[in-house]
């Protein structure tokens, strides 16, 4: 039979974003694969240049739109490298806290989106639903249920509100058994398991030679995390597990590790977030004015030419860093460059080379189940 | 508590690797530094400039020797005005991981306080000044690292940095019909409007005084 | 009256429809009840397309987000009549979600003229009513409006779930308005109901 060419995207409900994978098939069975990305190019490295340090952190947020505030942490985390900046360690934790809620509502995300693609369209309902619990929490830190502005240079906007302690607990204990109940859903359901389990292999030195980072390599077996190997922030005094998984096969994770993997980060999650709020100093339910040195110290606000900084930091869907150069416009003021690296841009043309050899129905299953964004990836 | 890597096992690691390629290289002019990050927990990581011919011996060895297995970010940037031997510079930013000869079918949970040697995670800075002129060009790694194959596309394609021996190059983020030789983070592109920027500053006018009417900005 | 080498009879279903069609359609404008028909006929497509307004599965940028969680329990667009469908020949609506690059510009005229008519386009967001924060890039287009007509402007970056319900509402009150008149040139101020001759 002859091979074709078919064209998913860019316009495709599986793609979760905007991007076209070209696939070659052979009947059923894919050849060869493309992938085509930047129709979502939007130029931020290059609008940057033209920003003040506290106005790129909104484009930050955009980045990656479904975890905006490690986004932002990230980029704060390179800013203050650059112009040598000390944050408050109630400021740190407050940062530890909204990162870890913003992964739990990113995953819910994920898995929200994952399900349909499998079929399980129950799934989009119950885990929007849950996210909600969580994008409230994150509304009160940063007044917007999506785009925060929270982390600033030195610290963070503004401290956490009265009995946001108490309803992040509540929540969180309520969140604890509706994992339970997805895996109830999931982890009997055969649909899920005859299509997730043997598909879309993957090794973990394969992976990380190729870019690959985040939990798809810790769904190959190695508990490799950005939050330990290159320590930022408070992780090292909270109470928490890299989530690891060992691989079904010798040829290494498939797509079943992969969800498994972040189910049990979910879990890791919650258990950083009752811990880190009793941990925080200064009280849980002490709230101190914005500008308040518990929050946030000046920072300087000009970067010499020659200066650089740059973050390394585990952003749910892998390792991200950004790079910045000093001395750009207004003396200083502005960056003279600053270099993003996306996981989800190094990941998505590996993850289309490793479709090959698999049914075109399993296409949705593999590019699902490493959660593609394509926000990070066209920049 | 969670793991984490000390700050001893740190210093460690880059005291090793300085002297390791300080010994190999430091004759033909590379430098290799350990510098601290100025923020966090300030760890050191390892700075190392050199020129581009020497890029692919350096790659080798630290993929090699160091065991440097994760190739993070490749930065182009453009100096106009940077001078004759600094006209464009590449960064590579590496990483290394201690996901080493991993056997298939097995599960290792790393303590990071009980790393050792060669598996102690590190990050990595080099460096490539390139000279001024209108085809800075740099040699390709991506047989050593996967990972670079699509950072390279993406530096050529949006700052306009050759990269010797790259197979299948071509427009990433940029419509692949953009004009030949339109790379956007070149200098003397500007964004649109931005002669309209300094307005940022003061958008409702509350600073404007009489004198300044009729100006833009 | 048939085609060379078909062996049916003289008068084949085709002609005859049209026959009988002129004939009834001669008849009802003579007695005015084609006028009462187009009106009462015209007002129930017009309650019948505004009451559910079949959306194109479209995520471009953020604003995607903010489209998926107005159709989950807290929320719910379904109510109102709004559902995702993944053809465009299949939907009334393109939502236009995020910024609109060039590499992009060309498929998206391209789903819109795919869409059939009466069709309706709403730009949700900053970034597809004037680019945005992105207005200054060099790859971003200053609005989808520079390459398709758009019928409702939604504001906000992300517009809330509950502004995108409001903005479905602001569309169908248009509708009453404008009816299933075409997407290309229209004018807001004169109502127009579907099949007034």
């Amino acid at each position: 039979m002859a091979e074709m060419w078919i064209t998913m995207g860019p316009q495709h409900p599986m793609t979760h974003g905007l991007w076209t994978l070209r696939v070659k098939v052979d009947g059923e069975t894919v050849t060869d694969t493309e992938a085509e990305l930047g129709y979502i190019h939007r130029g931020v490295e290059k609008i940057c240049e033209s920003r003040d340090f506290t106005q790129i952190t909104p484009y930050c947020d955009r980045l990656c739109y479904v975890s905006a505030m490690t986004w932002a942490h990230s980029y704060v985390m390179a800013a203050e490298d650059l112009l040598g900046a000390e944050v408050p360690e109630r400021a740190e934790y407050i940062r530890l806290m909204a990162a870890e809620v913003q992964r739990l509502a990113s995953h819910l995300m994920w898995l929200g989106a994952f399900g349909p693609d499998i079929g399980n369209l129950t799934l989009m309902t119950w885990c929007l639903r849950d996210r909600e619990m969580f994008l409230d929490l994150l509304q009160e830190l940063g007044g917007s249920r999506m785009h925060y502005n929270y982390p600033r240079v030195g610290g963070v906007k503004r401290d956490i509100p009265i009995g946001w302690a108490n309803r992040m607990k509540a929540k969180v204990k309520l969140f604890e058994n509706r994992i339970n109940e997805y895996e109830m859903l999931l982890d009997e359901s055969t649909i899920w398991l005859v299509r997730l389990q043997g598909v879309g292999y993957a090794t973990a030195e394969d992976q990380l030679n190729a870019g690959v980072t985040g939990p798809n390599i810790r769904a190959a077996g190695v508990n490799a995390d950005a939050r330990w190997t290159n320590p930022y922030s408070v992780y090292d005094q909270v109470d928490w597990e890299p989530a690891v998984e060992k691989p079904t096969s010798v040829k290494g994770a498939d797509c079943y590790d992969r969800y498994r993997v972040r189910m049990e980060e979910m879990r890791q999650s919650c258990r950083m977030l009752l811990d880190a709020i009793e941990k925080i100093p200064g009280g849980a339910n002490t709230h101190y004015q914005p500008g308040d040195e518990m929050l946030i110290t000046k920072a300087p606000t000009r970067a010499p030419e020659g200066a650089t900084g740059f973050s390394t930091y585990e952003c749910t869907r892998g390792v991200s860093n950004f790079y910045l150069q000093g001395g750009g416009d207004g003396r200083g003021k502005n960056p003279y460059r600053v270099s993003i690296r996306s996981p989800m841009f190094i990941t998505i043309p590996y993850v289309a080379k490793t479709m090959i050899g698999y049914k075109v129905a399993d296409i949705p299953a593999i590019m699902g189940s490493y959660d593609p964004c394509i926000g990070e990836t066209d920049r | 508590m969670g793991t984490t890597v000390t700050k001893e096992q740190n210093s460690a690691a880059v005291k090793a690797i300085v002297d390791n390629l300080s010994e190999r290289f430091s004759d033909a002019g590379i430098t290799t530094e350990a510098v601290a990050h100025a923020a966090g927990k300030k760890f050191e990581f390892v700075r190392i400039t050199c020129a581009p011919e020497q890029w692919r011996a350096v790659a080798k060895h630290l993929k090699n020797e160091i065991g440097v297995n994760h190739c993070a970010m490749v930065t182009g940037t453009h100096y106009p005005s940077g001078g004759d031997d600094r006209g464009w510079e590449v960064a590579y930013h590496m990483h290394r991981w201690p996901i080493q000869d991993v056997e298939a079918h097995t599960m290792i949970v790393h303590k990071g306080e009980n790393l050792e040697g060669d598996d102690i995670p590190m990050e990595f800075e080099i460096f490539i000044p390139l000279a001024a002129g209108d085809s800075p060009s740099v040699p390709s790694v991506q047989d050593l690292w996967v990972g670079a194959d699509w950072n390279e596309k993406e530096t050529w394609d949006l700052v306009g940095i050759d990269f010797e021996g790259h197979d299948n190059m071509h427009r990433v983020l940029n419509p692949h019909d953009s004009p030949v030789g339109f790379h956007p983070l070149q200098r003397q592109h500007k964004i649109r409007y931005h002669d309209f920027n300094e307005m940022y500053d003061d958008p409702q006018g509350f600073d404007r005084k009489p004198v300044d009417e009729g100006r833009v900005k | 009256m048939s085609d060379t080498g078909e062996n049916y009879t003289t008068f084949n279903s085709r002609t005859l429809v049209e026959i009988v069609g002129d004939v009834t359609d001669e008849a009802l404008k003579a007695t005015k009840i084609k006028q009462l028909l187009s009106v009462l006929a015209g007002r129930f497509f017009n309650w019948a397309g505004r009451k559910s307004l079949f959306t194109l599965h479209l995520g471009i940028k953020c604003c995607a987000i903010e489209m998926a969680a107005s159709a989950t329990p807290r929320f719910d667009g379904d109510r109102f009549g709004v559902l995702f469908r993944s053809s465009p020949r299949q939907s009334d609506v393109l939502l236009v979600n995020g910024p609109i690059s060039k590499k992009f510009a060309d498929p998206i005229v391209r789903l819109w003229e795919q869409m059939p008519e009466p069709k309706y386009c709403i730009a949700m967001g900053e970034c597809a009513i004037s680019g945005g924060p992105y207005y200054q890039s060099y790859n971003i287009l200053e609005g989808v409006d520079t390459v398709i007509p758009v019928d409702v402007y939604i504001p906000g970056c992300p517009p809330r779930p509950e502004a995108l319900i409001d903005g479905f509402g602001k569309l169908r009150e248009k509708i009453i308005r404008i009816g299933g008149a075409p997407s290309t040139g229209r004018d807001g101020d004169k109502p127009v109901i579907v099949g007034e001759d």
